[in-house]
């Protein structure tokens, strides 16, 4: 068949068809990565040309709740090097390892990488003395440049809420390591175009962005409380050699952590120095252990709160044990207390009447008080590593394990489980979440840009309850074991502990934890403290001797610190032949000094002043002091 | 044989001329920066792109005076020395290699590609072997099967060197010309499936062609290697947009494409000129398209359709590659841009298969 010249021109025209179909095809392809393509591929280019010089931002400080810095920033100088402008390296490396103390091959290598501007990571964040030291060698191309470095004004001052922060001022534990995002703030660059051998496109406009700074951690904690816990601390771990030490002090009407310490502890700064356990671990919210009788108090508001037991009218026998299923459950004091009212249980701290208040509530409504006080679960306070704590499960409770969870053995507490539970005991029955990190302000403009408000969990108790608690552990303070912690016009409640240590599946001999939590004033409590020391040497391991003193002082002192008005009302001390009696100072304005001379035995007088008739008196009238004391009188005339 | 010259096709002239003015700008704007760093003088590409256009417009000039029925007569001979050409460049010591295939002959600044030259040669040969063998044409095993294998014999020796990109535009070319001289629908059905399984085969047997191909489809899954290219040439045309950076301030041409003035050069012109550019230039070669394949309408002989086609194919073909690789419609291959590259024998080659377009076009019916 031959093929026409029709054939032709039609396949002809089919291909020039066809072509100028593909051409357009090409060009509608152009326009998608041109218009559709464009923006994203343009970044992308972008960012492929750009070099970035990076920009740190200022690292948020930390302050108490007062603005007292606890967490700065200091310039530390760092070393830097351009290798193009160093003639002979060699030389260069040599004279720059030595004062650095480091290899000159190390340095070498830094010195004549094909970088345009190389940091020497060995010579980071250095003293300025050492700095001073590579100035003073005068090397070409070598530079020193102005790093910005963590410090920590204080030391091992709350070192372990704190926590601290690494070499590129990343947060690496405590605090800085929970508010980390909001601490470390944006790093910020300037951007310039280079072409792909590193130099810069004169053309192009530098991009600057600027470093975000990281926002200021304000705590609730009160660096004046937290100084007198800490100076506690340091006494009771020189009077004691403790294996440690936990203390929390809270506000329990609204969860703030006022101060937290422990020990050992470490200072931020060099940290390397203690072994990793010691930083890593907050004991205050991590450490569990048995309460012992501290966690009565609990026992105390579930019986009070379900009407179980009248403190003052129901009696209770102690023969000094107590039988369950057939076991001898002994009290703390051989032979018992004899006979008592349940206020004198709760002084006494006797294990069998709370045995007795366990079985009164049954299992059910003991766990479910338990539970609600916030024990086998984290408080969700902010801060890391908080521990949980073990309860037994309600269905291998039996009568056993019901008495010994009365009196506080056999369950696993975090302290600030007991601090949480205790303050809801004495608010008036409110469980808070505790919190530590109170603003975080923007600390450039003042502005306050989250603020945390105290997080009601739950009503535990009711009102009452939480008053005749009060009102029982006041007493406990003022009558019963825990007389260390009696602060004279503040009314301090509060239970004694001695919690023994499980190891391997039984308890330690003479190696106890004694801790005492106590709360002041008890009319209207405005801190909780706890104090635990673990296993306290030369001396009796009972809470009502070790703990409750310290707690004592940091009570008394804090409160003052805190402007809490001494109260007029209190119970009385129930005096031993230790303590030396408290008197009441008198009105002496008026009197003549022969007239003061007529009136006391057991006060000195140190006047001053010419004149007849006291006009002005120090202390004041109705200030209660310790006999013997000096009162300063002012003479004049009126 | 028609005797009565006419004027030229002053069209397609202008068209070429147009090409070859917007490629010397592009050469020398695409260059100056890769020129400078590497020989001190940020005219080294653009002065020997110059020197070579002139010496194709000479020759194109030359050639389209030529008649070209003297090809036919010459076709044979031309055909057989490409022939010998192909063997002996693949021979070590005769053929020197360059990015990795062993395609050049000669000494220096005087190599050249045979491939490209056969290119032209079997355009020459087919249009003779077709325009006297037509009858037989729509029979598969006397028209088809001898001109297929001839082209196939050829497409073999270059992807020897390895060309795949010179061995397609070939192959396309000859296709185009056979459909045209009238094979059969079917015939190209079957051929059409043979040559999908021949495309595997070959990938097959070479890997890094299977790698060009998945780099294709997404060139960020290896940015740094066979990526590459593509990427790079995707940063220069996405951010030209509508009307391009403006000449001469490409960034891509920075050191970030490689040798920018080559294969690569549209990616420089949608940068610097847009879309606007790049649609220009695409406009022009469709023009060039319409002009041959108008030329092939009007030749007085069937041997003069036929060479007209073949030309005008082959370079809408090698436009239509270059683009789709450039703008990531298709995989890499290394294939030249008509006019618009920078490179000696390509411009030469393409100015004188212009110049047999303008001899035929003086013979047109039209």
């Amino acid at each position: 068949m031959r093929v026409s010249n029709v054939t032709v021109r039609k396949r002809l025209a089919l291909v020039l068809t066809v072509g100028i179909l593909i051409f357009l095809i090409i060009d509608l392809r152009l326009g998608y990565v041109q218009f559709f393509m464009g923006d994203w591929l343009t970044d992308k280019a972008k960012s492929s040309w750009s070099r970035n010089i990076p920009f740190e931002p200022k690292r948020g400080e930390i302050t108490d709740r007062n603005g007292v810095a606890l967490a700065t920033n200091i310039s530390a100088p760092t070393v830097w090097a351009v290798p193009r402008q160093i003639d002979n390296p060699g030389e260069t490396a040599e004279k720059l390892a030595s004062v650095l103390n480091v290899k000159t091959d190390t340095i070498y290598n830094y010195i004549t990488k094909g970088e345009s501007i190389v940091r020497i990571n060995e010579a980071r964040k250095i003293s300025h003395e050492k700095a001073k030291e590579v100035r003073a060698l005068d090397l070409k191309g070598v530079y020193i440049g102005e790093d910005s470095k963590r410090h920590y004004p204080y030391g091992d001052y709350l070192s372990h809420v704190l926590g601290f922060a690494g070499i590129d001022n990343q947060g690496l534990m405590g605090l800085e390591l929970y508010y980390d995002e909001e601490l470390k703030g944006e790093q910020g660059s300037v951007q310039f175009y280079a072409n792909a051998k590193g130099q810069r496109m004169d053309d192009m406009a530098d991009d600057y962005q600027p470093p975000v700074d990281g926002l200021d951690l304000k705590l609730t904690i009160d660096s004046r409380v937290q100084t007198i816990v800490e100076r506690e601390l340091d006494i009771a771990e020189a009077k004691y050699n403790p294996d440690g030490i936990i203390a929390i002090a809270m506000n329990p009407n609204n969860g703030e952590i006022l101060a937290m310490s422990s020990r050992p502890n470490f200072d931020p700064a060099n940290f390397q120095t203690v072994p990793a356990e010691v930083y890593n671990r907050n004991l205050p919210i991590w450490s569990t252990y048995e309460p012992g009788s501290t966690f009565k108090i609990i026992t105390l508001a579930a019986a009070l709160e379900e009407g179980k037991v009248n403190l003052d009218e129901d009696h209770f026998h102690d023969p000094g044990f107590v039988e369950v299923s057939g076991a001898k459950i002994h009290c703390w004091k051989s032979g018992g207390h004899g006979s008592q009212s349940f206020l004198e249980v709760v002084q006494n701290s006797c294990n069998p009447g709370f045995v007795e208040l366990g079985e009164r509530l049954g299992k059910e409504k003991l766990y479910k008080y338990v539970h609600d006080f916030g024990f086998g679960q984290k408080t969700g306070i902010d801060l890391q590593g908080e521990g949980k704590g073990i309860l037994f499960k309600l269905d291998r409770v039996g009568p056993i394990e019901q008495a010994t969870t009365a009196f506080g053995q056999g369950v696993s507490v975090t302290p600030i489980q007991q601090v949480a539970a205790v303050s809801a005991a004495v608010n008036g029955g409110t469980l808070y979440t505790p919190y530590i990190a109170k603003e975080l302000v923007n600390s450039a403009t003042g502005e306050v840009v989250m603020k945390k408000s105290p997080v009601e969990k739950r009503k535990v108790i009711s009102e009452e309850t939480s008053k005749e608690i009060r009102r029982a552990l006041e007493t406990v303070v003022a009558q019963g074991s825990g007389k260390g912690a009696f602060v004279e016009s503040y009314r301090v409640g509060g239970k004694t502990g001695t919690a023994q240590k499980a190891q391997g599946g039984r308890y330690l001999e003479n190696n106890h934890i004694v801790s005492f939590i106590g709360f002041a004033p008890a009319d209207d409590p405005q801190l909780v403290i706890y104090v635990a020391v673990d296993n306290p040497k030369g001396t009796v391991q009972f809470g009502g001797v070790v703990a409750a003193p310290i707690v004592g002082n940091i009570m008394e002192d804090s409160l003052h610190a805190l402007e809490v008005e001494p109260r007029k009302e209190q119970v009385e001390k129930e005096l031993t032949w230790l303590d030396t009696p408290m008197i009441e100072v008198p009105d002496l304005l008026g009197l003549t000094k022969s007239e003061i001379r007529q009136m006391f035995v057991n006060l000195q007088i140190d006047s001053s002043g010419v004149g007849t008739k006291v006009v002005k008196q120090s202390p004041s009238a109705g200030v209660k002091v310790k006999e013997g004391s000096t009162i300063r009188i002012y003479l004049g005339e009126e | 044989m028609p005797t009565k010259k006419t004027t030229p096709d002053f069209i397609l002239l202008i068209v070429t001329f147009s090409l070859l003015a917007v490629g010397m700008t592009m050469v020398y704007s695409a260059s100056a920066i890769w020129a400078e760093y590497k020989f001190d003088d940020s005219f080294f590409f653009a002065k020997r792109q110059m020197l070579f256009a002139v010496i194709g417009i000479i020759a194109m000039f030359f050639i389209m005076n030529v008649d070209y029925w003297t090809w036919r007569t010459w076709s044979k001979v031309i055909l057989i020395t490409c022939f010998v050409l192909l063997v002996l460049v693949l021979i070590p010591g005769i053929g020197n290699v360059r990015n990795g295939s062993r395609s050049w002959i000669g000494v220096g600044a005087f190599s050249v590609q045979p491939s490209e030259f056969m290119k032209l040669a079997m355009i020459a040969f087919l249009a003779k072997f077709l325009s006297e063998k037509q009858k037989l044409i729509t029979s598969f095993k006397s028209g088809l099967l001898p001109s297929l294998g001839l082209v196939f014999t050829a497409f073999a020796l270059i992807m020897l060197q390895p060309d795949l990109g010179t061995g397609t535009v070939m192959v396309g070319t000859c296709v185009v010309m056979i459909f045209i001289s009238g094979a059969r629908i079917s015939h190209f059905v079957y051929l059409g499936l043979l040559g999908v399984a021949g495309f595997v085969a070959l990938i097959a047997s070479a890997p890094y062609r299977m790698d060009r191909i998945t780099s294709f489809l997404d060139p960020w899954k290896d940015p740094l290697g066979t990526g590459f290219q593509m990427i790079q040439s995707l940063y220069a045309i996405g951010p030209g947009g509508l009307f391009g950076l403006g000449l001469g301030e490409s960034r891509q041409k920075f050191f970030y494409l490689p040798e920018p003035q080559t294969d690569f050069i549209f990616a420089i012109i949608a940068e610097e000129l847009g879309f606007i550019g790049g649609s220009f230039v695409l406009i022009l070669f469709s023009l060039l398209l319409w002009r041959g394949i108008r030329i092939a309408l009007g030749a007085p002989d069937l041997y003069g359709s036929l060479l007209a086609t073949g030309i005008i194919a082959m370079v809408a073909i090698q436009v239509m590659i270059n683009i789709g690789v450039v703008t990531g419609l298709m995989p890499v291959t290394g294939i030249t841009l008509p006019f618009l590259s920078y490179g000696g024998s390509s411009l030469t080659l393409m100015l004188m298969a212009v110049g047999v377009l303008l001899n035929i076009s003086r013979y047109s019916r039209y």
